[in-house]
């Protein structure tokens, strides 16, 4: 790894304890990773001349309160304004606080007080490390509109008047399912782009499986972030077969699985071997679960379908949804034939929150196939493409309906 | 300079009418065409839309804006997609559009962007 390389994963890691750092101190989370930013701005640029400083961790710490006080001197009333800076005179601690105050600080920006679109840029931002310009690139928007989402997500945190504080223990569980969710958004993100020309941005995901690493380091008790981060893992594994060279898609069944990354395999099937059974069982490990009996298969014909299937009636129990039962219907196709796959897609017409899903059609599309009835499959797949908000997807429809026959 | 170019029709013309074979290379086409503009500094945005039968138009009706179901021109006429390119001039323009007609074998619209107002 290259000098920048590692003053940048360095960075990163720091990023959000220093933060911490300074919320905890001051309050004023908003100023506070304004400073921040710039302290990392400054240290990636000096660092990789100078060297690193002995205790990096201080020395953001101390720059990052430098500028905060440069901005209370500059603006807002006087008496504020003197009090923070007699404050601010304290020695900065240069041992990491005996509370970890990363998980804090992540728990803050998934507030549900916040829009999910908020939560995924503040959490990038100042859990992440990454700058606005990143955030920005990374979601395919001009960084002005970044910019201004992130101003608001830190106004919104200001004016509720969000504590710093871990949520007290029975809202605990709630509000980690709403972090979990958070993160498997960034993951998707970059998984299945949502928009635009390409279908993966491997940057997103990374940074995704990241912090759920980062969060896994300080709730290795939780099934559930163990779960979520073997899921990132078996999935992402797969990344490489996934599309071929111009961008279009390849189905699981047809990738080349020699391109599939085993070490990637290998820790996420070890984390779901050693989370399930052994705490209460949630959808994210029962995902990962079927990842791994995928990831684990040699071919498309030896995949264990039956296991498959057992996996999705558990989640179907645990976590009812139209998509879990949507997903169930393709194991069903594949353990008791098409027809009966069918049959359960058909209990899906009647859901309004399918009607404007196109994966509904692109299954129905695939065991119509199955079943040979090529004209209604040709239809089905028309009208998937038709439906969805990706182009790779539009054009892999596409492509299906023209294949039929 | 910037121009907007500008294609239009539907997805589902597409798949009645063109083989897979011709989808394949269409994909390949579309993918070398970006990563040339792209290479050669002129791509400024490039995006497709989801199909016009999703659209919604929000007319003025009796005083109100009123959202209804479809695409503003006629579904075979709405927009499907655009590249935005900053180049020399018009005839570097209608080059590129005319890389992407020559494959397509359907018109496409090149329209410049409107400058901003003068600096005073």
């Amino acid at each position: 790894m290259s000098t920048e390389a590692r003053i940048e994963d360095l960075l990163r890691e720091l990023a959000p304890q220093v933060l911490a750092m300074l919320v905890r101190r001051h309050g004023q989370f908003d100023a506070c990773e304004d400073a921040v930013q710039e302290a990392l701005v400054a240290a990636a640029l000096q660092w990789p001349k100078e060297g690193v400083p002995d205790s990096p961790r201080s020395w953001l710490a101390t720059v990052a309160s430098r500028r905060l006080v440069d901005e209370w001197r500059s603006e807002g009333a006087r008496e504020r304004r003197e009090e923070s800076a007699a404050a601010l005179e304290l020695p900065v601690q240069t041992h990491p606080p005996a509370e970890d105050d990363t998980l804090t600080l992540l728990f803050l920006c998934c507030h549900p007080s916040l829009s999910p679109p908020s939560q995924l840029a503040l959490t990038l931002r100042a859990v992440g490390g990454l700058s606005t310009a990143e955030i920005a690139h990374a979601f395919f928007v001009p960084e002005a509109t970044m910019a201004q989402r992130i101003s608001r997500a830190k106004q919104s945190i200001k004016s509720t008047g969000i504590r710093f504080d871990l949520p007290p223990e029975p809202e605990r569980a709630d509000r980690l399912r709403v972090v979990l969710h958070v993160l498997y958004l960034v993951f998707n993100e970059g998984y299945t782009a949502s928009s635009g020309p390409a279908l993966q941005r491997a940057d997103l995901t990374n940074e995704a499986i990241r912090l759920t690493r980062m969060l896994r380091r300080r709730l290795p008790e939780e099934g559930e972030v163990a779960g979520l981060l073997a899921l990132m893992l078996l999935t992402d594994a797969r990344r490489a077969a996934r599309t071929e060279v111009d961008g279009s898609l390849v189905p699981l069944d047809e990738q080349r699985r020699e391109l599939w990354n085993t070490a990637q395999i290998e820790e996420g099937v070890a984390l779901v071997t050693r989370t399930l059974g052994t705490v209460p069982i949630g959808p994210y490990q029962l995902q990962a679960a079927m990842a791994a009996v995928h990831d684990e298969a040699p071919s498309a014909a030896e995949t264990d379908w039956p296991q498959i299937l057992a996996l999705y009636e558990v989640l179907e129990q645990v976590s009812p949804s139209p998509v879990v039962t949507l997903n169930r219907a393709v194991a069903v196709a594949m353990v008791d034939g098409p027809r009966a796959g069918l049959a359960l897609l058909g209990t899906l017409d009647a859901e309004d929150r399918m009607a404007r899903n196109h994966r509904l059609d692109a299954v129905r599309g695939h065991l119509l196939e199955l079943a040979g009835d090529t004209d209604a499959a040709r239809e089905a797949y028309a009208r998937a493409a038709r439906m969805t908000a990706s182009v790779p997807e539009q054009r892999y429809l596409a492509l299906r309906a023209a294949q039929v026959g | 300079m910037k121009y907007m170019i500008m294609t239009f029709g539907e997805a589902s013309t597409m798949m009645e009418t063109k083989s897979a074979d011709w989808i394949r290379k269409m994909i390949e086409f579309m993918h070398t065409l970006n990563d040339d503009l792209r290479e050669a500094g002129e791509l400024v945005d490039a995006q497709g839309l989801t199909d016009g039968s999703q659209a919604k138009t929000v007319r003025f009706q009796n005083g109100t804006p009123v959202p209804t179901d479809g695409p503003f021109a006629e579904s075979k006429e709405s927009l499907v997609g655009y590249w935005i390119v900053d180049v020399e001039g018009e005839p570097r323009a209608i080059e590129i559009a005319s890389r992407i007609v020559a494959f397509v074998e359907a018109p496409i619209e090149v329209r410049r962007v409107a400058d901003g107002p003068p600096e005073v």
